[in-house]
């Protein structure tokens, strides 16, 4: 296959994807609109433009399930066939199979590995009315964002325009003078100029109606965007990212030969050029950082589709809302939440909301109320999931806690609300009475915030017994670049992730006490587990030395105490992946590179304070 | 008439990969000089900002059908001229009349081969 035909398949299944996933989303609006004929029209051309492509690259197989669809959809929109569920369910399906094909695509390069004749057969009864397409009974109802309104673009209004509407000018004077205009030889005075010279309006208004004119959007500008591969923008990220490294080093070494050679004029020109590359490293950073970055409508468009089909499935009725869908988050960061987020909307459904009967007899409204809402705050992303549903009764958690054996009793007692919902996290955990085929089997959790946690974020769980719960989960912007707190260990030096340390505080070897042969400290009036790095990374010590620093290191609730010798700095540092060069270490997320060239592994404290937690736990019980 | 080869063709589709492929198509037989619009209205815009020989359009686009941008062109003093050949599906073949009446050149049904388009083109342009 040439070049050429290889990039027009890459072209093909990109731009297919994207059509598949907002179909998703407009079928779901449909059932709730089915007269939209905008709508209907539009998702026919969707489907159609999609088979047009394939056939120019020979995907029959595609083209002929995209046309089955394609037929149905255009009785839709020319009104020959009514919009009823029992018809959306087979279109989806029809996306689904498509989906699957698309995947084929990219796996073997043709189409030949997905069965389509079911699909086929179902769309052919459709359209040979050989099943019912009578309205079953009122599917639940799902509401979706209302669809983006295309109004034609209209041509930008006229200086002339302005000032008759803005009452600057009348329209007979505007008129007067653009008929002047037109009797003037090139070049032609401008019109404004006209107006003013006839007196007809003042200089002020002039001003404010090109002020006004300059604001108006200007046509979208064409080849305005371009596609480019993720990859590329790795390299440059990881490539910006050496360039923080080497400013950083390079600043380090300034710094220093300004301290030892204050009075050579060509130091102080070599600062002031540090100075300014610090500065455009800083903006170029934020620059490439945000060519990565994607609104989070990208992993909420799966999310209606998904809330339809699992409240038919349970036979409720959810109303799906979603804000802040233009929240901009970094690719990888998107990536990674797609499934997580996925996996606490189906818990929402599945364990929150109740059926309409039994929501009804507790006074509520039959349809439950399911809020997706993002925003940013301050550095970081906050997403959080409201339901209106049961609610989680902190007895039933305190219960099953117990008697899995996951905490002690003495530990129940010392924690409030919040801590105990939030031990619905800890692995084998699950609250569901029943284990449905919908929401896992009691890993779920788990795997939510191990998988948030590995992005640098926290999940955090609230909820009112028979009013309903949130999820808030807190992403960072971006992954690839972390404040951290340098510290130091028998002259090792390691990297904290700031976001994660609550204080540091200077403590003598007496302040250490032992509990069942662990070190903690009486922090205030908190117990802290410690953690020796010197031990943790068998790092060999010289002597006990009297005074040390402990790192508060926190995570959701629980902290640890991090001990270390010293305290360095706060940097700005790049992660570096290790795990291509070294098996995985336990405790480390990352390496990174210091100013003084130093290569610094990076600490990974969630897994830090769940392994203090464990023994801390276990400790407790015995 | 033989078409020019250095010709301004103007290839019309919303959807980019078709724009691609149908450019491809083109370069293929000789034609380089190819710009592209994503709808009727785009196309109406590009038209009367520069001279294009011949208009390749798809012909169900958003914002503006291939169709109306052909009638928009036919009533142009200006554009009326240009051969606007269409690329329709089998589908719509039953609409082929309306495109006549409204002045199309010629038309091609997707999938189509080099050849086909070479064939449409020596029609247009004879």
């Amino acid at each position: 296959m040439s070049d050429e035909m290889q990039e027009i398949l890459n072209d093909f299944l990109t731009e297919s994807n994207e059509m598949l996933e907002v179909l998703d989303q407009r079928f779901v609006t449909l059932e709730s609109d089915p007269n939209n004929t905008d709508l209907l029209n539009e998702i026919f051309r969707a489907m159609h433009s999609m088979k047009g492509s394939a056939g120019f690259l020979g995907f029959n197989h595609l083209v002929d399930v995209a046309h089955r669809g394609e037929n149905i959809l255009n009785k839709l929109r020319q009104a020959e066939m009514a919009v009823n569920p029992a018809i959306i369910s087979v279109i989806l399906e029809t996306i689904d199979v498509i989906k699957a094909i698309m995947a084929d695509i990219r796996e073997s390069g043709t189409d030949n590995h997905v069965a389509t004749a079911a699909i086929a057969s179902k769309l052919d009864d459709i359209i040979n009315g050989t099943v019912s397409t009578a309205a079953p009974a009122a599917a639940p109802k799902v509401e979706a964002a209302a669809p983006v309104q295309e109004t034609p673009a209209l041509p930008p209004p006229t200086l002339g325009e302005i000032l008759v509407n803005e009452g600057l000018a009348s329209k007979d004077q505007v008129l007067d003078a653009l008929n002047a205009q037109q009797h003037q030889p090139d070049p032609k005075t401008p019109l404004g100029e006209i107006l003013l010279q006839a007196k007809a309006i003042t200089e002020r208004a002039l001003d404010q109606a090109l002020h006004k004119q300059e604001k108006q959007p200007k046509p979208a500008e064409e080849d305005a965007t371009i596609r480019v591969e993720t990859k590329r923008l790795d390299s440059v990220m990881n490539l910006v990212g050496e360039l923080v490294l080497g400013r950083n080093r390079l600043i380090k070494i300034g710094t220093q030969l300004e301290q030892n050679h204050e009075a050579d004029p060509q130091v102080r020109v070599l600062s002031e050029t540090l100075a300014q590359l610090n500065l455009v490293t800083t903006d170029l950073q934020l620059a490439v950082m945000k060519t990565r970055m994607l609104p989070i409508k990208k992993v909420f468009a799966k999310l209606p589709r998904m809330v339809r089909d699992l409240s038919q499935k349970l036979n409720k009725q959810v109303h799906l809302e979603m804000r802040g869908e233009e929240t901009e988050l970094d690719k990888s960061v998107a990536d990674e939440i797609g499934d997580p987020l996925v996996h606490l909307v189906r818990n929402a459904i599945d364990h929150g909301i109740e059926t309409p009967a039994e929501r009804q007899a507790k006074g509520k409204q039959a349809g439950g109320q399911l809020t997706i809402a993002a925003s940013q705050e301050g550095n970081s992303i906050v997403i959080r999931i409201n339901d209106d549903g049961r609610g989680i009764q902190v007895e039933k958690i305190k219960a099953k806690a117990l008697a899995k054996g996951l905490i002690s009793e003495a530990e129940l007692a010392t924690m409030e609300h919040r801590e105990v919902l939030n031990l619905i996290f800890l692995p084998g955990f699950s609250t569901a009475e029943q284990v449905t085929d919908v929401s896992g089997r009691g890993v779920g959790m788990d795997v939510v915030r191990t998988n948030i946690r590995k992005i640098n974020g926290s999940v955090d769980l609230e909820s009112e017994p028979g009013k309903g719960s949130q999820v808030i989960i807190k992403l960072p912007l971006t992954i690839a670049i972390i404040q951290a707190l340098m510290v130091e260990v028998e002259r090792s030096i390691f990297a904290i992730p700031l976001s994660t340390v609550i204080e540091a505080v200077l403590i003598s070897r007496s302040d250490i006490k032992t509990i069942n042969g662990r070190e903690v400290l009486h922090l205030r009036d908190r117990v802290l587990p410690l953690i020796r790095l010197a031990q943790e990374f068998d790092i060999p010590t010289d002597k006990e030395r009297e005074r040390f620093y402990v790192v508060v290191a926190a995570l959701g609730d629980r902290r640890v105490g991090v001990v270390v010798d010293e305290l360095r700095s706060q940097e700005e540092v790049v992660i570096k992946s290790i795990w291509d060069y070294l098996e995985t270490i336990k405790g480390v997320s990352g390496a990174t590179i210091t100013g003084e060239g130093k290569v610094v592994l990076i600490l990974d404290t969630s897994e830090l304070v769940q392994n203090a937690q464990a023994w801390h736990n276990s400790g407790m019980a015995v | 008439m033989p078409a020019d080869p250095n010709m301004k063709i103007l290839v019309v589709d919303d959807m980019s990969t078709m724009r691609r492929i149908v450019k491809n198509i083109l370069k293929q037989l000789g034609f380089n000089n190819l710009e592209e619009a994503e709808n009727g209205q785009e196309a109406l815009t590009k038209l009367k900002a520069d001279t294009y020989g011949f208009v390749v359009s798809d012909w169900n686009m958003p914002v503006m059908m291939g169709i109306d941008m052909l009638r928009a062109i036919r009533a142009d003093e200006k554009l009326k001229k240009i051969p606007v050949l269409m690329v329709t599906a089998e589908a719509q073949k039953e609409n082929l009349m309306e495109a006549v009446q409204a002045g199309v050149s010629n038309y091609v049904v997707k999938p189509f081969t080099a050849e086909t388009m070479q064939e449409k083109i020596n029609k247009i342009f004879k």
